[in-house]
């Protein structure tokens, strides 16, 4: 009942904000806030519960249900939660824009896709939401038109490829078992062969690693999220791609059963071994092209690209460590990625739509909260102690290094270094260094920008001291797939091969700090500079020449960048030429004169009757 | 006794490195056939600058020094220290490797307010000669975390001490000689001295520090000579069962660094990083490989 | 060298730090700094007096002046000085600094620098001997237990009159006063500088 009534204001207030618009932009903009509370105080109204709802029946001849338990009430509360702050976000940034009321609509109406995909009890009520999810994200993406529709298009292509294989999946078990539910899909997939079994991870698998942005799926992804307007880029990067990860997780743990999960595969090597090898190239290789970026939005693009790769690392390990660790790498990137876009956004609207890395500097001076959370939230990304992105990344490590995978320990432990690179360049290339005189008086980041920037960098430091509190959550998701449960306590995890106690951190840091500020303090206080006041061998310091931004890494640069080539991607662009070609080519035959046509239509009848009279096969 | 232990570490880590610092002043003039201060040179080093009132640049710039010494002292209570070890449930050998980040980390905040692209170049050559060196240094740890099977620093040390030290058993050697290769680069010594370059970015990251903050660096400096030197003990030469033994055995490998240091000059930050990925990481590799599959 | 004695170090543990750590930050403008290598390496090693050298002024407390100053160098003079934290002690090298040496007659050469940053000792010379170096130290140590090494509170306390100087000799200086309250020169050391004001660049003495 609730789950039907969750849906219901989630589309119907879609639909309501549009039309709202119309009327008057304010009204519009409080309603559409409002309707995204309602959904978050629905979702967590439903916490604990496990619910199943056929909210439509004759669809095809098929019941549509919706139901909750632990792993869908934890994607679904990320989602609302973070389509809410994004909302919010976007109440400052979109001002002064055109067709901000299909803006709107369209946000909710992803929001509510989600919510649908995550809520859905069968897999024709997934497929369903799972389309109107693409399109819309399409429809938003492109919204600011020029390279933003090509990237558009790019990602609808590819998503599209993805949904096909889905249908493809579906009509396949639906001919094999009659039936879409989730509980009997899984009774009939357990009696399942093999071959059968691999064949449906693969089918649904295209679909779900392409949202996901696995490499070689990953190729849609830095366009479409650095031109997409950057509210929906926090959520696309945070929860959009995610719905993979939901997906996948649903397919192995819920309808393909753990069990047949970990002994797929031919021969000696298990395929969930091959997705974990999958998982450790998408963390390495994005995560270098990140380095060399010099668009802030793509340096956080292929960032996710790489982030994504330790969730399906975790996941596709399959133990129970590993698997907490995916799942609670989902919530943590969901968090501190939103909140990263949500920095580029305010930036970009204070400076007027610049995100060029070589050219921002010193914005700590004149937007010191933003750079507070940047802060913060680059220290979630690099996995700094005390931070969510560390715990789950500890989960992980441990379990490969205990499982004796040092490799791909090795490949997840390489990419944070890669991690750090990147998330300094980005801090400092934006906040740190020499404020160029143009943004003299910038003025701060309005509060409606502010404020769901501070929640989310609460909520990464909270669950970085406390993982108890996601831990928790987490625990019980993995208990229903069948691992052993995690020892959860609030700070941490308690267990005999090596326990991780955050709370001993926060205090050792804490009295680090203050030990060494007071006897910092109690030598003598620095007079306080302006930024001219730099050592420059005795010159007087350049204005808006003494910045080292451009090619920040130049002498990494040359060692690293020719193994760098983006082939998958250029593979793509070259098909896409191909079949470009190819339709070029059959163009050609329709030449719009209609002469050409009745000579086709002649020639035809003319083979025709060859054929009849010499073989004469009719 | 464990309480007091915690208090006791940074100070005895501080008085090691310090004297360490002084040592290798002196160490080198003798091997340039001069002189050289007294040892307890970084000790008149540190007061002066204290009583120096030098600039600041911002409150990020004074914050982000002390954060990075802070994260140094806690690095400090992870360590076994001969037999006691203040934080050794914690975490393991994980919560050091990202501990450690908060080092360069705070020096990277703070150089960056400095607003000068000297400490902007020195931060960046920082970052990318910790990743060269933590390429080899990764392969390394895990080949013991592997062979010894637990991510606790603890265990490992109590392991060495019933089967002896790592970098002679068979199928750490490899893995002894690549985290030998690369320990002149994780200790900051020449030919990896390349991040606080006197004479071509003005030092680098501390470029603008002055005063005080130059003395929480000299301190930091101190304690990461202690931090590196500590590490390659205990994970390779099987720690030590009193403090005495471990700060001997440190010394021993100090030295041997030191002459390295005064043999060769200084590295550009890619002729480092490309030596780092070529014969230190080979030989680490091979190491992690026979480790996982020779097994125990 | 009084570095061993402990009462001493308890008594006035700033003062004989500053002694015994002089960081020189030097102006290789001149052809004094020619001289200044040999002292630091091994043959007339400074460091055992605890002089190293020091790349930017911001680590400095001392600062040596190596030779003539033309117009051109006096700003970057300058500027280095203002870096420099305090408490900070600067010694000029040769005789180009005490009255224009070589160069007394030059259109473009500072003959009195003690007009626009404060001294606190010279080498006599042409040049100095890294022995002369030496001498300089202890004496600069003599100074500095007596309070006498206080250049940089004179800077401090007639900064008016010695900004006056630089910006009648460099024009409009490209950087803010370094203490803009300071403006007493009601000694006599300042009415005497703001008297030296006017007869510096000549050429013949003033």
């Amino acid at each position: 009942m609730i789950l039907g009534l969750l849906l219901t204001v989630a589309f119907g207030g879609a639909l309501l904000t549009y039309l709202l618009g119309k009327v008057s932009s304010k009204l519009r903009d409080w309603f559409a806030v409002l309707v995204s509370l309602a959904l978050v105080a629905l979702v967590v109204s439903l916490y604990g519960k496990t619910l199943s709802f056929p909210f439509y029946e004759g669809f095809l001849g098929m019941p549509l249900t919706l139901r909750v338990d632990g792993l869908s009430w934890l994607f679904a509360v990320s989602a609302s939660a973070i389509g809410l702050l994004s909302v919010v976000f976007s109440l400052g940034y979109m001002k002064g824009k055109d067709r901000t009321s299909f803006y709107y609509s369209m946000l909710l109406l992803v929001n509510a896709a989600m919510l649908g995909v995550v809520l859905s009890g069968d897999l024709l009520a997934l497929f369903v939401f799972w389309e109107i999810m693409s399109w819309s994200t399409f429809l938003l993406i492109s919204y600011n038109g020029g390279p933003a529709l090509t990237a558009g298009m790019k990602y609808f292509v590819m998503s599209f490829v993805g949904s096909l294989a889905m249908l493809a999946g579906v009509l396949t078990l639906h001919g094999s078992f009659g039936t879409l539910e989730f509980g009997g899909v899984a009774a009939g997939m357990s009696s399942a062969s093999p071959g059968y079994v691999l064949a449906i991870l693969v089918l649904f698998g295209v679909a779900f690693w392409t949202k996901n942005a696995i490499w070689p799926f990953h190729a849609w992804l830095p366009p479409a999220h650095s031109e997409a307007p950057s509210p929906f880029s926090a959520v696309l990067s945070g929860i959009l791609i995610k719905m993979g990860v939901y997906g996948f997780l649903l397919l192995s743990f819920v309808l393909v059963g753990l069990k047949s999960f970990v002994s797929l595969g031919g021969g000696s090597v298990p395929f969930h071994t091959v997705l974990s090898v999958v998982g450790a190239i998408t963390i390495l290789l994005p995560t270098f092209i990140a380095i060399f970026q010099t668009d802030a939005k793509r340096l956080l693009a292929w960032s996710t690209v790489a982030q994504a790769g330790y969730i399906i690392l975790g996941i596709s390990f399959a133990t129970s460590l590993s698997v907490a660790g995916g799942v609670l790498h989902f919530l943590s990137h969901a968090v501190f990625k939103a909140l990263l876009f949500m920095v580029v956004g305010a930036v970009e609207y204070r400076t007027g739509g610049v995100r060029d890395l070589d050219s921002l500097g010193g914005l700590i001076k004149r937007m010191p909260v933003t750079f507070v959370v940047a802060v913060i939230g680059v220290c979630g990304l690099i996995g700094v102690p005390l931070t969510n992105g560390f715990v789950s990344k500890w989960l992980i490590y441990k379990t490969l290094i205990l499982e004796r995978s040092p490799f791909l320990a090795f490949a997840a432990l390489f990419g944070t270094w890669g991690t750090i690179l990147y998330g300094y360049k980005f801090l400092h290339n934006i906040f740190l260094g020499q404020l160029p005189q143009r943004y003299e008086d910038m003025e701060r980041a309005p509060f409606s920008m502010v404020l769901p920037m501070t929640i989310l960098s609460v909520v990464v430091v909270l669950f970085g001291v406390l993982p108890g509190i996601p831990l928790s959550v987490v625990d019980t998701i993995g208990v229903s797939f069948g691992f052993e449960s995690l020892d959860v306590s609030l700070w941490g995890l308690a267990s005999d091969s090596g326990a991780l106690n955050t709370v001993n951190i926060l205090v050792a840091v804490l009295v680090g700090f203050v030990v060494v500020w007071s006897v910092f303090r109690s030598g003598a206080r620095g007079a306080r500079v302006d930024q001219s006041d730099s050592y420059a061998a005795g010159a007087a310091v350049p204005t808006d020449r003494y910045q080292y931004s451009v090619r920040f890494y130049a002498p990494l640069r040359g060692m690293v960048a020719p193994y760098l080539k983006d082939l998958v991607d250029s593979f793509y662009v070259r098909l896409a030429g191909w079949v470009g070609g190819l339709g070029d080519g059959l163009r050609r035959v329709y030449t719009g004169y209609v002469g050409d046509y009745v000579m086709y239509i002649v020639l035809f009848l003319a083979a025709l009757i060859f054929i009849q009279t010499t073989w004469s096969p009719w | 006794m464990r309480v007091l232990w915690f208090i006791l570490s940074p100070l005895i880590a501080l008085a090691v490195g310090l004297f360490f610092l002084g040592l290798s002043r002196r160490i080198m003039a003798r091997i340039h056939w001069r002189y050289g201060p007294p040892l307890y040179q970084p000790l008149i080093d540190i007061l002066r600058q204290f009583t120096q009132k030098s600039v600041s640049h911002g409150r990020l710039f004074d914050i982000g020094i002390v954060l990075s010494l802070a994260g140094s002292i806690v690095l400090i209570e992870f360590l076994p220290f001969g037999g006691v070890c203040p934080m050794s449930s914690s975490g393991g050998m994980l919560v050091i490797l990202y501990v450690m980040l908060l080092m360069p980390l705070g020096v990277a905040l703070s150089g960056g307010e400095a607003a000068n692209p000297n400490t902007s170049i020195g931060i960046s050559r920082n970052l990318i000669l910790a990743m060269g060196y933590e390429l080899p240094l990764l392969l390394v740890l895990l080949a013991l975390m592997t062979r010894y099977e637990t991510i606790s620093i603890v265990e490992i040390v109590s392991a060495q001490r019933e089967a002896g030290p790592a970098f002679v058993s068979f199928p750490l050697v490899l893995s002894g000689v690549a985290y030998l290769l690369i320990l002149p680069a994780v200790l900051g010594v020449r030919p990896f001295e390349v991040v606080q370059a006197p004479q071509e970015i003005a030092s680098g990251p501390v470029a603008e520090y002055g005063g005080p903050y130059l003395a929480l660096v000299t301190i930091q400096h101190a304690l990461s000579l202690f931090i590196g030197t500590s590490l390659f003990v205990n994970l390779l030469w099987g720690g030590a069962s009193n403090p005495v033994v471990l700060i001997l055995k440190m010394l021993v490998v100090f030295v041997l660094v030191l002459f390295v240091n005064a043999s060769f000059p200084r590295l550009r930050v890619e002729q480092a990083v490309r030596y780092l990925w070529r014969w230190p990481s080979l030989a680490a590799l091979a190491g992690l490989i026979l480790v996982a599959t020779i097994g125990r | 060298m009084d570095r061993n004695e402990l009462m001493k170090w308890i008594k006035a543990p700033a003062k004989m730090a500053h002694k015994y750590s002089l960081n020189a930050v030097y102006f290789c403008t001149g052809c004094g700094i020619i001289e200044v290598p040999p002292t630091i390496t091994s043959r007339w090693d400074a460091e055992r007096f605890g002089v190293v050298p020091s790349a930017t002024p911001r680590h400095a407390n001392l600062f040596l002046i190596t030779g003539y100053v033309s117009v051109k160098t006096l700003r970057a003079i300058i500027r280095t000085y203002e870096q420099m934290p305090e408490p900070k002690y600067t010694v000029g090298f040769g005789s180009c600094t005490i009255n224009g040496g070589m160069y007394w007659d030059s259109y473009n050469t500072i003959k009195r620098l003690d007009k626009y940053i404060p001294i606190d000792g010279y080498i006599a010379g042409c040049m100095p001997r890294p022995e002369a170096i030496f001498v300089a130290v202890t004496h600069l140590w003599t100074l500095i237990d007596k309070d006498m090494a206080d250049g940089y509170k004179r800077y401090r306390k007639n900064y008016a009159a010695y900004r006056a100087n630089q910006e009648m000799v460099l024009g409009k200086l490209e950087w803010p006063p370094l203490f803009p309250k300071e403006t007493g020169t009601g000694t006599a050391d300042g009415a005497a500088m703001a008297m030296d004001v006017a007869s510096h660049t000549t050429g013949r003495t003033g």
